[in-house]
């Protein structure tokens, strides 16, 4: 294997979203050593890495499949019996800030790039177009696909809004403005289709931002709380409203994942760890402790997660009750 | 510029009117068109415009055009308003919504939201909102009218 395609080759960093775990080599370094030497793909000597800047953990994670997509300065795809690719989004180094696929388009992969727009692949991650038609030049923090209809996308574009193309990818048209949340606009930093009814004739779109977690219904007229369904009915008939259990106020939402075959079921990837949702976002558990930067849900298993925790790859069998390293299929 | 877009907005509305006579049914209820389960009334339409024009007209546009760039939020956090032709999103809300947001205000739908929309319960009765959005109804294209009746119908259902 050459060094230009190691996917544990450390890159400088060429942006500055999102930041995270500044202090944290050590970590990262670990993250290394568990997604790569698990894979048994390679073991670089440790001095050779100490020598360059440590990669940051990865930005982003999504299930094709079976198998996992690591992104973050570099797009790592792992599985596929235990094989292991990079490649270059980008095609200019520049790292992937979101990715998304569909369980009804097997190969194809979305992905949102940090130095701007947006790349596709239709061969799983091995080699990639820069499509996106109508989009402006900017950073996509996060990507979606629509869960009911695979080829409707969804882009949120950096310090813009809401983007939406409805031919996989190839023209886009601006369909809303960013979330207001705590007295400003704010950026999402992760989407998510959630296959659930509306009630306006459609499905969810989630949104983590830097202050909280937000929806859209995808007929796009307003972002609103997470509600417990019947908390209308509730209001109006005097009746005592449902519990609810928020995410921690304050902190950003980097990561949501909502599970295609339990769609009620949704994992977030916060500073204070990875929780769980079992009721589309009205009571939250957390179901692992420490600093999360990314998850993903395997299309067929809701209680199939793995995650970005410490700098490390995790997985959990049983939705998030417990942790082990994670290891290609 | 203006007089043109309202003559033209007049003109429009009269072929609606005009249509709408000829699709009439014999007890006077226009043919396809319903608000919350029940006829409406050719009359209950022409009422509905004229109301739509002096008190919705301001914001949504005299045409249901909505304000310039209604996707993007004003200074102050806000949304302007949306349009109520086609283009818009308001064939997306069951008839229910559509009447609880002009009596009471969005923040009755979604609690908590702050917006510019007037709550129109102080000025105007329940048959006037019936028959402003039956007016607004009355101009969307059949594809449009045929999804908010599947909104409608399932919104109702679970009640
Ligand atoms: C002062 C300006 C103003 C006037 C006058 C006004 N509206 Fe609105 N309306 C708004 C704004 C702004 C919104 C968008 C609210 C939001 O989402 O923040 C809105 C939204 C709505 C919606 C929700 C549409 C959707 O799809 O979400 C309906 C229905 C509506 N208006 C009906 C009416 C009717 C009927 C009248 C006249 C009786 C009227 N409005 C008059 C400003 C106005």
């Amino acid at each position: 294997m050459t060094r230009s395609s190691d996917p544990a080759r450390p890159r400088r960093s060429t942006f500055a979203f999102p930041v995270r775990r500044e202090n944290a080599a050590l970590s990262r370094r670990s993250l290394l050593h568990s997604a790569v030497g698990a894979l048994g793909l390679l073991a670089l000597p440790f001095g050779v890495q100490a020598a360059e800047p440590a990669p940051l953990s990865p930005t982003a994670l999504a299930f094709e499949g079976d198998a996992l997509l690591i992104a973050g300065e570099t797009f790592t795809r792992s599985g596929d019996g235990g094989a292991i690719q990079t490649s270059d989004p980008a095609s200019n180094g520049g790292g992937v800030l979101a990715l998304a696929t569909h369980p009804d388009r097997p190969g194809r992969v979305v992905v949102g790039l940090a130095t701007g727009g947006l790349a596709i692949s239709q061969d799983g991650g091995r080699s990639w177009e820069r499509p996106g038609g109508g989009l402006p030049d900017a950073p996509v923090a996060a990507v979606a696909v629509a869960a009911a209809e695979p080829d409707t996308l969804y882009a949120s574009v950096q310090g813009d809004g809401l983007w939406q193309s409805e031919d996989a990818g190839q023209s886009w048209t601006f369909v809303m403005d960013r979330p207001w949340l705590a007295e400003a606009e704010r950026d999402s930093l992760t989407l998510a289709s959630v296959d659930l009814a509306t009630g306006m004739g459609g499905i969810w779109i989630y949104a983590g931002t830097e202050s909280g977690l937000t929806r859209v219904p995808d007929c796009f007229c307003r972002w609103q709380d997470v509600q417990p369904g019947d908390a209308m009915d509730a209001l109006v008939s005097g009746d005592a409203l449902p519990p609810e259990a928020p995410l921690p106020a304050g902190e950003p939402i980097r990561a949501l994942a909502s599970a295609p075959a339990a769609p009620e079921t949704l994992y977030a990837a916060l500073p204070s760890g990875i929780w769980a949702s079992r009721d589309a976002g009205v009571v939250w558990s957390r179901a692992a402790e420490g600093d999360a930067a990314a998850v993903a849900v395997h299309p067929v298993d809701p209680n199939h997660v793995v995650a970005a925790l410490d700098g490390d790859l995790r997985q959990s069998r049983d939705g998030g009750a417990t942790w082990t390293a994670y290891a290609a299929e | 510029m203006r007089g043109v877009a309202i003559g033209l907005a007049g003109a429009g509305a009269l072929a609606v009117v005009a249509w709408m006579a000829t699709a009439q049914q014999p007890d006077g209820a226009v043919e396809g068109l319903t608000f919350a389960g029940e006829p409406v009334t050719a009359a209950e339409v022409a009422l509905g415009q004229e109301i739509y024009a002096q008190s919705c007209a301001s914001c949504h546009g005299a045409d249901l055009e909505g304000q310039p760039d209604w996707r993007r939020r004003l200074e102050d956090g806000r949304m302007p308003a949306p349009p109520h032709d086609e283009t818009g999103h308001t064939w997306h809300h069951a008839d229910g919504q559509l009447f609880t947001i002009t009596k009471q205000g969005v923040g009755a739908v979604v609690p908590g939201y702050e917006s510019d929309m007037p709550a129109f319960g102080d000025s105007l009765t329940d048959a006037e909102i019936r028959a402003t959005l039956a007016y607004i109804k009355s101009t969307w294209p059949e594809r449009e009218r045929a999804f908010q009746a599947e909104v409608t119908a399932k919104a109702e259902a679970g009640r």
